[in-house]
């Protein structure tokens, strides 16, 4: 039995580079990209969310 | 490349090239660690073999399963998103763990005039190109000894921003010590994240975290900071806290500061080479089981309703970053940089003061191109110990400022922070799946 639990999103722009700076989030000690979301995705998904 | 884990009674598959993960059940796991990770040959009866290869075959038809991971190539744009604002190098408080010195980044504490501090603003919308948010940290030492400065500098920046049709997004990182009515209505109007230091049960953050006259501060940071959270609506703050070796126990004070009202968390190790405090390669067994303890509670927590955010669980699969910035790494040095209080500019706020880093000034407007590159080039791919990881799309290969404090390289990635950031990462994964099988999907 397997399960996909998660999935990359399809996306139509990468390396667009409008992504936050990831030193401006929590931690200042232990930067983890893959703790962030992708800005364009976000606005997609969440219009009202998006910067 | 493949991983397999367990957690408890549950066990995954993640895949690296696609950035999928899979849930399977103990035969699968088994095998395919058997098959793709060098693990024990499996008896299994030939029907379950082909079984498994047909479910195998399945996901690796939809490109989620053995998929090739690209070279891409990091985010070389000369554009400048972010600053960290060393508004002073001054602090009311004398924490023993401190990498600041104690708020002076060995050298005289000074604050940074408010003209200096425009000039930093000027500086990155200067060099900002074409990018419309900018997002900028006043950090410290403590922020909150210059409230004035910070606000003036905000109001700034706005209309600054206004007249080049871009936006700022503004933290500020403080102790709370001077966190009163006057300051918690500023940050609620301007800043769009709010980080707060408190490191759990009072006994603990008094053992490190004191006044300049060697008392424990707990009590005189813990109601502003409730104060604050209670008035801060659903706008982001996180309450930060730092673990050393004399609390590896640590999961206890994210659970105490999730049980006094705080619901988004972080709690991070010390960076410190102070013998007694230091994470040390022998504490790496304690702190993995911890974070395990800390899984079970947060989604004990979670399941009652009393959920809370813990930065470092919070792994988007889905709607994350793209290869090109997971290559690029955190950007220090090149999209982000520390300014301190004379205006000097450095990779980031870890490398503030070491002259070997120093990148120019904002007076001067330039950017050694050196230094620059240097960061610029470093991603993914330099760091070769990173070749064989599977965390290594998630973790970026680290924070180049720990790997060049602890291994002397910004290339080569600090083991002990790996460690750490392994486990932490499986655990997410596993929070993640969780989450997904209590709301049913």
């Amino acid at each position: 039995m397997i399960k996909t639990i998660a999935k990359p999103s399809e996306r139509k722009v990468t390396g667009c580079g409008e992504c936050r700076s990831t030193c401006q989030s929590a931690c200042k000690t232990s930067c983890t990209v893959g703790n962030q979301s992708c800005e364009r995705v976000t606005r997609e998904q969440n219009p009202e969310k998006a910067n | 490349m493949i991983h397999v884990f367990s957690y408890k009674d549950k066990n995954y598959i993640y895949d690296s090239g696609s950035g999928s993960l899979h849930e399977c059940d103990k035969d699968t796991a088994e095998f395919v660690k058997w098959k793709y990770e060098n693990g024990e040959k499996v008896n299994l009866t030939q029907s379950k073999i082909e079984e498994i290869e047909r479910d195998l075959n399945s996901l690796k038809e939809q490109g989620l399963f053995l998929r090739e991971e690209i070279k891409a190539y990091p985010i070389k744009s000369n554009e400048l998103k972010a600053l960290c604002i060393h508004i002073c190098h001054d602090c009311n408080l004398r924490c023993r763990y401190c990498f600041a010195d104690e708020g002076a980044y060995h050298s005289a504490r000074e604050f940074m005039s408010e003209q200096t501090a425009k000039k930093a603003i000027d500086f990155l919308l200067a060099n900002s190109g074409n990018r419309k948010v900018l997002e900028v940290d006043f950090f410290g030492g403590e922020p909150l000894m210059c409230l004035q400065t910070i606000k003036n500098v905000v109001a700034y920046a706005r209309a600054r921003a206004e007249e080049q049709g871009k936006k700022f997004l503004f933290t500020t990182t403080t102790n709370a010590l001077l966190l009163d009515d006057d300051a918690i209505d500023f940050f609620n109007r301007e800043m769009e994240n709010v980080v707060l230091s408190l490191d759990g049960r009072k006994e603990v953050h008094d053992a490190i975290r004191k006044t300049r006259n060697g008392k424990g501060s707990f009590d005189l940071v813990v109601e502003n900071i409730k104060k604050f959270v209670r008035s801060r609506g659903d706008k982001n703050y996180y309450v930060r806290g730092t673990f050393t070796a004399k609390n590896l126990d640590f999961s206890k004070d994210v659970i105490f500061l999730a049980e006094n009202g705080f619901d988004s968390l972080s709690v991070e190790p010390v960076v410190t080479d102070i013998d007694d405090l230091a994470i040390k390669p022998e504490h790496i067994p304690a702190i993995v089981g911890e974070y395990e303890n800390l899984c079970d509670k947060y989604l004990e927590k979670h399941k009652k309703g009393e959920g809370f955010n813990f930065f470092h669980f919070n792994i988007d699969l889905e709607g994350g970053v793209c290869l090109q910035k997971k290559v690029s790494a955190c950007g220090a040095g090149n999209e982000y940089l520390s300014v301190v209080p004379n205006g000097d500019l450095y990779p980031c706020h870890q490398f503030a003061g070491d002259k070997d880093f120093l990148m120019g000034n904002v007076y001067d407007g330039v950017i050694d191109p050196v230094i620059r590159e240097k960061f610029a080039s470093s991603c993914l791919f330099t760091r070769k110990d990173c070749d064989g990881c599977f965390a290594k799309f998630i973790c970026s290969g680290g924070c180049a400022a720990n790997n060049y404090h602890f291994e002397g390289d910004i290339n080569t990635p600090y083991k002990v922070t790996c460690e750490m950031m392994k486990k932490r990462i499986e655990c997410g994964m596993h929070v993640l799946a969780k989450k997904k099988e209590l709301e049913g999907k």
